[in-house]
């Protein structure tokens, strides 16, 4: 342990920057909860610290040579060290930085968004557990230590979701979310354990080392670590089969949803997945179950966002679908498309989200329809949002997401996974259809207008607010419109120690077909729902077994209602409760019956008169002790 | 050690006896308690000084294990005279027989 001087300035940055948000936690908590103006000074200036340290941290290192670890041991028990400590590695700082922006523009928003909420105070606690958290799993070198806060920011996602837990569903959601995630953290967790037991450490960047890795682990073994890791991934990711608790957590407040439900927290799964790219990468069949799991989760999500009526849940299907689309470009075999569309994910589809928030705001409804026919085109600044966003989500140039949509798409289609490339593309249709049907409906409302009928919207909105909301929502266009420019630099950066480092071959002809897809996905919205005479019921509303399949979310939530009736609660929760009554009890009823019993037989003993037997035992042990003693 | 064991052993013989008489001679369940308790602290003076005396750990361990063994033993002694007190309405030991005319069959 040397002095604070002798640590390079960077390690003491970014640790600064990982405890501001905990100590903002801390202090609004335990002390400032119910200074709700004070709390949210502390927690966003904590936030702001983190992302200017963030940002100079990011610009310090653009030209790194090596990966700087700093590690120290936590825990020591026996052989076994515990060890934490800060990577500082490209794809970290990147993380990082995202987490810490979108961090920092979500709070400023709230200040408008959840002014007057009587939780405010909390909220804004919660909010910084979930940037500590966050910030510390993008930073975290062991793979334990990403464990750890990988659980704290599941923990800050149920409060967040059930932020508003008066309300039934909100608090039901919360627990769905909790316990589906937990269920993928389980085989995370083996997966965790396997690895220790086999390789003795836990450390990234070993794990990332190939040879180390395959001198001492079998594919075989190799393969079932990382699928059991994948548990953890598709539970936090919201990937086929656990995916259903994503549009349940949009009970939460929209500005929670902007983060932790669509930029970062559910990126988390991603960023794991980056984060042991060279890991996943020994195993062939992992690598495919990913690009399956990826192309599937992809599909049936878009599929449900094409009939909702609520503006969230399309956005909350649409994060599905592209956090899939993430996992299929890294399952091809491609680190930077992935993360680079998760970069860009993260600046558009807040985006989206912060502007659904406006609406909800002022017409306090969150159905579509009703928004348009309360003359929601009327927010300008959230239409041009909106606009900007949905055009970055289908992928139109110049936008942030036309770009690292192309190099997924070119990478599926160099790898030779054609049957993902097709996926790919009538995933992308369906993703441009049904955001436009979103727009269309807004802009275009059919029927009659009615007035808006927000009871909040009586009472004087605090001005201070209302600019911060439009800030953070200029800021966020800024970003979707010129981050895809910054694609080469990136790519140099995140790569830049990544062995055998992937060179995408550009494909003009796809650029062109993936507009022209798009355009045509536009002109068919147009017809169905943006024209005069549309009467605004898409093609798949005009079939209702594809209407029950696609509102019914595939009907997946029924067959886990199914199986936890059947499996759960009639089998394995039958007998532990026939446990519980007959052996347990048992036990403890014979126990109080037995002890009973042999008092009855015992007081038959009883005589009375016990001090004389009490002198006479005292006579007969001096009596002994004088016969041991001196033996007469 | 400035005292000599046997000094020490002689004390603790004589805490005894008086623990035992108070025993034997009250007729009073609290004040018979009270005997036991000081029968026990003799023990345990009785160890401290052979701890003394052989520089041996062993003993102060056993007492502090006395000390925790006669904290139960007066916890649960008055919770019983307590209950003895309220059934019988008095802690004489001679008068308790309820035992005997539970079984019908008095002595």
């Amino acid at each position: 342990m040397g002095t604070l001087t002798s640590y390079p300035p960077s390690l003491i940055a970014a640790a600064a920057a990982l405890v501001m948000p905990l100590l903002a936690f801390g202090v609004i908590i335990v002390g400032t909860r119910s200074r709700h103006g004070l709390s949210a000074v502390l927690s966003i200036s904590a936030s702001g610290f983190s992302t200017v340290m963030a940002i100079s941290l990011l610009v310090k290192h653009w030209h790194m040579t090596a990966p700087l670890t700093y590690q120290t041991t936590w825990m020591a028990s026996g052989i076994m060290a515990i060890p934490i400590g800060i990577q500082l590695d490209p794809l970290s700082l990147l993380m990082f930085t995202v987490v810490a922006v979108i961090c920092l523009l979500v709070q400023l928003y709230s200040l408008g968004y959840m002014a007057g909420d009587p939780g405010f105070g909390r909220y804004y606690g919660f909010m910084s557990l979930f940037a500590w958290a966050m910030l510390t799993l993008t930073l975290s070198s062991s793979l334990l230590q990403l464990y750890i806060f990988w659980e704290l920011v599941g923990l800050a996602s149920y409060l967040l979701i059930g932020f508003w837990f008066e309300k039934f569903s909100a608090s039901e959601a919360g627990k769905k979310a909790f316990v589906m995630t937990r269920t993928g953290d389980v085989a995370f967790l083996l997966g965790i354990v396997l690895l220790w037991l086999q390789l003795g450490t836990l450390d990234i960047p070993l794990l990332n080392h190939p040879e180390m890795v395959s001198r001492q682990l079998s594919p075989g073994m190799i393969t079932l670590t990382a699928l059991l890791i994948f548990g953890g991934i598709a539970g936090k990711s919201a990937q086929f089969p656990l995916l259903t608790w994503l549009p349940d957590a949009m009970e939460g407040p929209t500005p929670v949803s902007a983060l932790l439900h669509s930029a970062t927290m559910v990126a988390a799964g991603v960023y794991l997945f980056a984060r042991l790219f060279g890991f996943f990468s020994l195993s062939p069949t992992a690598m495919g179950v990913c690009l399956a799991i990826g192309t599937i989760s992809m599909l049936i999500a878009s599929t449900m966002a094409m009939v909702a009526r609520d503006i969230k849940q399309v956005w909350a299907y649409s994060t599905i679908s592209q956090l899939g689309f993430m996992l299929m470009g890294l399952g091809a075999g491609s680190l930077f498309a992935g993360v680079f569309h998760l970069t860009t994910h993260a600046g558009f589809k807040a985006l989206l989200f912060l502007c659904a928030g406006v609406f909800i705001h002022h017409h306090g409804t969150n159905d579509m329809f009703e928004i348009g026919r309360q003359g929601g085109r009327k927010r300008k600044t959230a239409v041009a949002g909106l606009l900007v966003g949905a055009g970055a989500l289908s992928g139109l140039p110049p936008l942030a997401g036309f770009f690292s949509k192309e190099l997924i798409l070119g990478h599926l289609l160099d790898s030779g996974h054609w049957l993902a490339f097709l996926a790919a593309v009538v995933g992308a249709f369906l993703t441009t259809y049904y955001s436009f049907r979103l727009i269309f409906i807004i802009l275009f409302p059919k029927g009659e207008q009615i007035p808006v009928s927000n009871p909040h919207h009586s009472e004087p909105h605090p001005a201070r607010g209302e600019r911060a909301m439009a800030f953070v929502l200029w800021g966020l266009i800024g970003v979707t419109l010129v981050l895809g420019f910054f694609q080469n630099p990136l790519q140099a950066f995140v790569t830049r120690f990544v062995s055998g480092a992937d060179h995408a071959t550009h494909h003009l002809w796809l650029a062109v077909a993936a507009c022209i897809l798009a355009t045509a996905a536009i002109v068919q919205a147009w017809f169905e729902f943006g024209h005069k005479k549309a009467r605004q019921i898409g093609w798949v509303e005009r079939i209702p077994f594809l209407t029950d399949l696609f509102g019914q979310r595939w009907y997946l939530d029924r067959l886990y209602r199914y199986l936890l009736d059947t499996v759960i609660y009639r089998g394995v929760s039958k007998l532990f409760t026939a446990n519980d009554r007959h052996v347990i009890d048992g036990a403890v009823d014979g126990l109080g019956r037995s002890t009973i019993d042999l008092g009855r037989l015992v007081s038959r003993l009883h005589t009375t008169m016990i001090q004389y037997r009490l002198m006479v035992m005292f006579a007969v042990v001096i009596l002994l002790i004088h016969y041991i003693g001196w033996g007469f | 050690m400035i005292v000599p064991l046997n000094h020490i052993l002689l004390l603790s013989a004589v805490l005894f006896s008086l623990g035992m008489f108070c025993t034997l001679a009250r007729r009073n369940l609290i004040m018979m308690l009270l005997g036991v308790e000081i029968m026990l602290n003799a023990a345990a003076v009785a160890f401290i000084g052979a701890s003394l005396h052989w520089q041996q750990m062993e003993g102060q361990a056993v007492v502090i294990f006395i000390l925790a063994i006669a904290a139960t033993e007066v916890s649960i002694g008055l919770a019983a005279i307590i209950a003895i007190y309220k059934r019988s309405g008095s802690v004489d030991p001679d008068l308790q027989t309820t035992l005997r005319k539970v079984e019908g069959n008095p002595s």
